[in-house]
């Protein structure tokens, strides 16, 4: 097989991606090594199935194939490795979280065995999704703090004019319900209540709260997809290796042939 | 592709769509399945307007109304499970974490740009050069009527920046990524590039002091515009759907049509596009730009100005001078 990126000869060879620094002058081997499989798991995706009793590598990624007859998907056949990227996959395409992969089929203790090892940008994402809602968190309690002296100041300012103001207060009169709302049983507003409180999306203060719970919905999400999308696509793989009655590609919102970019 | 005549317009001509509500599938099932997809929409709309019109001081607050919001969210969620308008929408792991993003993006970095360069900035400094005290007759109206003018007014500004933003190209630039959207569901709403989500947000609820429970009750009036992404199946009273705007005008707002994307513009009252001449009553499946393609998030994020910059480039770049032989 044709070996073009560096996590393909980790996934085949299961050897460490090394990286040296060519000015310390030290050997690969020497140098300054990074297992990127000790995190990469957070958006590579691998597994394994064993094929059928007799089943070729060929005849399996027959099977296989019509899974990547979708728009903006791509893939190539050499031997028995298939290569695969996606753009812009559409919503409905049962790969769409994954950007490229690779499948192929090797020997087994047991028999022929179809290994892949996918890659998706999209659970990286979600990965680093809390992270940017924790940064937009501490972003809105700087601005909070900003803002509070900007309000002091002015109260302080203020002060004086609330002591005039006071008497025009006195005057403003009550609000009153209309008639027709008193006589239907609207509840009454409260006047005591002071502007500030009188609720509605004019007088929200920035909180810091909302930042911290959509960081916690994307820290469940991601343990959601990371678990969901893996087991999909090995029951995809299965059910086409199998080919449990599905003849066609598999996409509910698949577009029609015509409409296809690829 | 042959299109309907609506009007002057060819509809359909570039993208499949349905004209006419004569021509659109009803809930399918048993009677009590249609009868429930027949009368929620209605149904909740009179229950939350009886909810904030009655409910007591303490309970009718801000934070009830986001409490609601969520729940009723959620519940809608449910339904485009059990009922979903098209399965071709049906949502999936990547678009819900996507949509999820944009809402996330609404509730915490917008609000911060919002609080201070918002509408709500722009009311208090109209309401001070106008003087508070010449709107406090409007505090006196009738509470629906408070209620209906606020959400009216809201959506009337909304109708006309998003008809802005399909007839003038620099606003339709931001505006374009929603286009981008392939599918419906009741969070695609909030997708799309920061600059629209903050201009679509440019809506004034009114320049008008008010009681609070108004602002609330604005909220249950005009919260239809929920409806608008929704991947469910309604049957929506004749009534209904001559008022308010329903998932069927939106999704042929997104439709690959162009003509047909130049229609349904308003959020809540489908009756101002009937008013001025904009609305056509129809739904579309094939949903989305350039023949369907799904935008990335990094994408969404940077096209209105990839693209802006391309045709600054085209209309003011340096012309390359190709010396063409005479004959």
């Amino acid at each position: 097989m044709t070996i073009r990126h560096a996590w393909e000869w980790t996934s085949v060879h299961g050897t460490a991606i090394a990286f040296s620094s060519p000015a310390a002058g030290t050997s690969l081997s020497e140098g300054y090594r990074v297992n990127l499989r000790f995190i990469d798991w957070i958006w590579h995706v691998r597994g394994s199935l064993a094929l059928a009793p007799g089943q070729t590598g060929d005849e399996a990624f027959d099977r296989i194939a019509p899974v990547f007859a979708q728009a903006g998907t791509g893939h190539e056949r050499a031997g028995d490795t298939l290569v695969f990227h996606k753009k812009d996959p559409a919503a409905q395409d049962k790969m769409a979280v994954f950007n490229s992969g690779t499948l192929w089929v090797e020997q087994g203790a047991a028999g022929p065995v179809l290994r892949y090892h996918l890659i998706s940008r999209f659970l990286l994402f979600c990965f680093l999704a809390p992270l940017l809602f924790l940064a937009f968190a501490q972003l809105t309690l700087t601005v909070a703090k900003f803002q509070k002296p900007e309000a002091a100041s002015a109260s302080a300012k203020s002060d004086k004019a609330k002591k005039a103001g006071s008497k025009a207060d006195a005057k403003k009169p009550d609000v009153q319900l209309n008639p027709i709302d008193k006589f239907l049983g609207a509840p009454a507003p409260d006047n005591k209540k002071k502007d500030g409180e009188k609720g509605g999306k004019r007088d929200k203060k920035p909180s810091a709260t909302p930042a911290y719970v959509f960081a916690s919905f994307f820290a469940i999400l991601y343990i959601i997809g990371r678990v969901l999308e893996d087991r999909l696509v090995r029951r995809l793989f299965k059910r086409r290796l199998e080919d449990q009655g599905l003849s066609a590609p598999s996409s509910a919102g698949s577009l029609p042939v015509s409409l296809r970019t690829t | 592709m042959d299109g309907v005549r609506v009007g002057k317009r060819m509809i359909g001509a570039q993208s499949p769509v349905t004209i006419g509500w004569e021509n659109i599938p009803e809930v399918e099932g048993g009677p009590v399945k249609r009868f429930i997809f027949t009368w929620f929409q209605p149904f909740f709309w009179f229950a939350f307007i009886a909810f904030w019109y009655y409910a007591p001081n303490s309970l009718a607050t801000a934070s009830t109304g986001v409490t609601i919001g969520i729940g009723f969210r959620l519940l809608l969620i449910g339904l485009e499970w059990i009922n979903p308008r098209f399965k071709s929408w049906q949502i999936t792991w990547k678009e819900f974490v996507t949509d999820l993003f944009y809402v996330g993006l609404g509730y915490t970095i917008l609000r911060i740009v919002d609080s201070y360069i918002g509408s709500d900035v722009m009311v208090k400094a109209v309401q001070s050069h106008f003087h508070w005290e010449s709107f406090r007759w409007f505090v006196g109206l009738p509470l629906l009527v408070q209620a209906f003018l606020i959400a009216f007014i809201f959506d009337f500004g909304q109708y006309w920046m998003h008809r802005g933003m399909h007839n003038w190209y620099p606003l339709w630039l931001p505006h374009s990524v929603h286009h981008y959207i392939t599918q419906l569901n009741v969070n695609k709403g909030a997708v799309g590039n920061p600059v629209e989500l903050f201009l679509i947000g440019l809506g004034v609820g009114g320049f008008f002091d008010f009681v609070p429970r108004a602002f609330m009750l604005a909220g249950a009036i005009g919260g239809v515009g929920a409806y608008q992404h929704i991947n469910v199946r309604f049957n929506s009273p004749r009534w209904w759907r001559f008022l308010f705007n329903t998932t069927e005008h939106h999704s042929l707002h997104h439709s690959q049509d162009f003509e047909a994307t130049r229609s349904n513009y308003s959020n809540s009252f489908i009756f101002i596009d009937r008013i001025f001449g904009t609305c056509i009553d129809g739904e579309a499946e094939l949903l989305g730009m350039e023949g369907g393609r799904r935008m990335s998030i990094p994408e969404q994020m940077t096209y209105p100005f990839t693209e802006g910059w391309k045709t600054l480039k085209e209309k003011f770049g340096r012309v390359s001078t190709v010396a063409v032989p005479a004959e």
